[in-house]
């Protein structure tokens, strides 16, 4: 009942579009990693120079350093953190609904407008120095101190994303069997043994789940410190798609910069394969 | 061991469990309260900033959460000095044309690889499916390139036109087209209808919840928008309130107080439209985490 031109009719502009700005843009970033362009003058073919100037270039490995810092901090903490707050959204209280929604919103908040919220959050005078002032602990510079900014910027990931894993979560909480937890009951357990003995097995592909996501997000993060650190304070929280960014519209850097966005594409297609190999060792995940 | 309790210690087991559970409903909402905290404070915070007056100091120990002289000051300078007007327009245009186009293109090319049969029709339902795999910070360069040589920087075109052909998009719309039932269009093509018809008169309509669905992510992407219109556009006068927000933090540092009333500025609409659909964005979160 369809011809066979109807397919094409349909399929033609959309498919232009994936050619022009994914699929081409694919290669070409392969290609343009060999070169050195800079737009205002024509490639220049290079072979391997990117890469070799990358793997001795100081501020690649600092940004890498750093990279993986964040995602040391973020990651561990989506990925349990969410497990607690999806089993406290999943009770039958008055208003859960609403507690859903207030946990759900920051995810919505742009990143520009999350970013001004919490530069005044870590001000030196702000809330979060107070809240800590009470408990006799003297004043960070969150966002000043090299050592103290990458763990600030988690802070803000994890308030923005909590909300987001837990709905994964929550989900998969709520296809576990309710007769799992009353059997248990009748055997005695408690709140905890039931969360360690059903609710943490029972979740355990979401586990991988989110692991495998929030690795992706952190590695990939630089909105985020580009509009609250700019990177800064000296290079202190430059990640590498930071670097990639910075190399390619402020330097006009734009083979270098593609063949570090190749390297940690390389980096993350490891360690997704790790992963791969972690959950089809685990039968059940 | 549970199938030979007793009636009486049954009984007993449900008092302590219902004890129990007493006893954690004050915990459940003491970390339900301790958590909204956490997610609430920026936000109040932000919002006493933007009433506060000139005399207020914005940061103090203990920090002042209710303005001591309170005044809608600084929305009216905000709106006068910048032009924040124009950043929200500019947003909107954005917003409207980054949900319309994808649920064009989405629907459109999900139709054909739902309902009919056709040469390698698989083969494109995988290609499309495999680019979301392509990292977008590999493509952001050469993307900006190709949007360099046709011409399209400096134009709203050159923002919403990249990422107009969602992948995942397509696939929610296709998951929502191979639900309808066949006798549907067969009939409407015995009526005369024609292809287009068809799509457009029979089909949609039958897709409209995964249309709805489409529309509140692509919504939340086009208005959160920040990267491509920071790459693309040139002048000030086309700014979404992202970027605009994004320039003013350098210009205004000083001026804490009008960057708090621009950041609300720019919240409100998602606030809005967040509690007025909340179902459906609930709805929206879910099809785009567990089915994504």
């Amino acid at each position: 009942m369809y011809r066979p031109r109807h397919p094409v009719m349909f399929l033609f502009v959309p498919l232009l579009l994936l050619l022009v700005f994914t699929l081409l843009p694919g290669i070409a970033a392969l290609g343009l990693s060999f070169t050195d362009y800079n737009v205002l003058q024509p490639a220049k073919w290079v072979g391997f120079a990117n890469y070799i100037h990358a793997l001795s270039d100081p501020k690649f490995w600092r940004s890498l350093l750093n990279t993986v810092y964040y995602w040391i901090l973020v990651t561990p903490i989506l990925v349990v953190f969410p497990i607690f707050v999806a089993v406290l959204a999943n009770q039958k209280v008055k208003g859960i609904r609403v507690f859903r929604l207030v946990f759900y919103f920051p995810v919505l908040v742009s990143i520009v407008v999350t970013a001004i919220l919490w530069r005044w959050m870590f001000n030196v005078d702000g809330i979060i120095n107070f809240v800590l002032s009470i408990f006799g602990i003297n004043q960070i510079q969150w966002l000043s101190d090299p050592h103290w900014v990458i763990p600030s910027l988690a802070i803000v990931t994890i308030w923005q994303g909590f909300g987001y894993y837990s709905l994964f979560y929550l989900a998969g909480l709520q296809s576990i069997p309710k007769d799992l937890y009353e059997a248990a009951e009748l055997d005695g357990a408690g709140f905890f043994k039931k969360q360690f003995h059903i609710t943490i097995p029972m979740l355990r592909p979401i586990i991988f789940f989110v692991a495998v996501i929030s690795t992706l997000g952190a590695f990939k993060e630089f909105t985020l410190m580009l509009t609250m650190t700019d990177g800064g304070p000296l290079g202190a929280s430059t990640t590498v798609v930071l670097m990639v960014f910075k190399e390619a519209f402020q330097n006009l850097q734009m083979g270098y910069a593609s063949a570090i966005s190749f390297i940690l594409f390389f980096i993350i297609l490891i360690l997704t394969l790790v992963n791969q190999k972690l959950i089809d060792r685990n039968p059940e995940g | 061991m549970s199938q030979v309790q007793t009636g009486l210690s049954r009984s007993k087991v449900k008092k302590s469990y219902m004890k129990q559970r007493s006893f954690h409903t004050g915990t459940t909402y003491f970390f339900l309260l301790l958590l909204s905290c956490f997610t609430i404070i920026p936000f109040i915070w932000t919002v006493s900033i933007s009433f506060k007056g000139v005399n207020d100091p914005i940061f103090s120990m203990p920090p002042q959460i209710i303005p001591g002289h309170f005044t809608l000051e600084n929305y009216a300078e905000v709106w006068q000095t910048i032009p924040i007007f124009h950043y929200f327009l500019n947003s909107v245009v954005l917003t409207i044309f980054g949900v319309i186009l994808p649920l064009i293109l989405c629907s459109v090319a999900a139709f054909p690889l739902a309902r009919m049969k056709f040469k390698g029709r698989n083969f494109i339902f995988i290609l499309i499916l495999s680019t979301m795999m392509i990292p977008p910070e590999v493509t952001m360069i050469p993307v900006y390139l190709i949007i360099y040589k046709l011409g399209l920087i400096g134009t709203f075109a050159g923002v919403i036109i990249p990422g107009a052909l969602s992948p995942l998009g397509v696939f929610l719309m296709r998951q929502a087209f191979l639900n309808i039932p066949r006798e549907i269009e067969e009939s409407a093509i015995i009526d005369g209808a024609n292809v287009w018809q068809v799509f457009w008169r029979i089909m949609l309509p039958m897709v409209k919840p995964m249309l709805g669905t489409l529309a509140i992510l692509s919504f939340i992407a086009a208005w959160n928008n920040f990267l491509w219109p920071l790459l693309v556009l040139q002048d000030q006068g086309m700014y979404p309130l992202t970027v605009g927000l994004y320039k003013l933090q350098g210009t205004f540092v000083t001026n804490t107080r009008l960057v708090a009333a621009g950041a609300l500025i720019a919240l409100a609409p998602i606030i809005i439209v967040f509690i007025s659909l909340q179902k459906y964005f609930m709805e929206a979160a879910y099809s785009s985490s567990v089915k994504g």
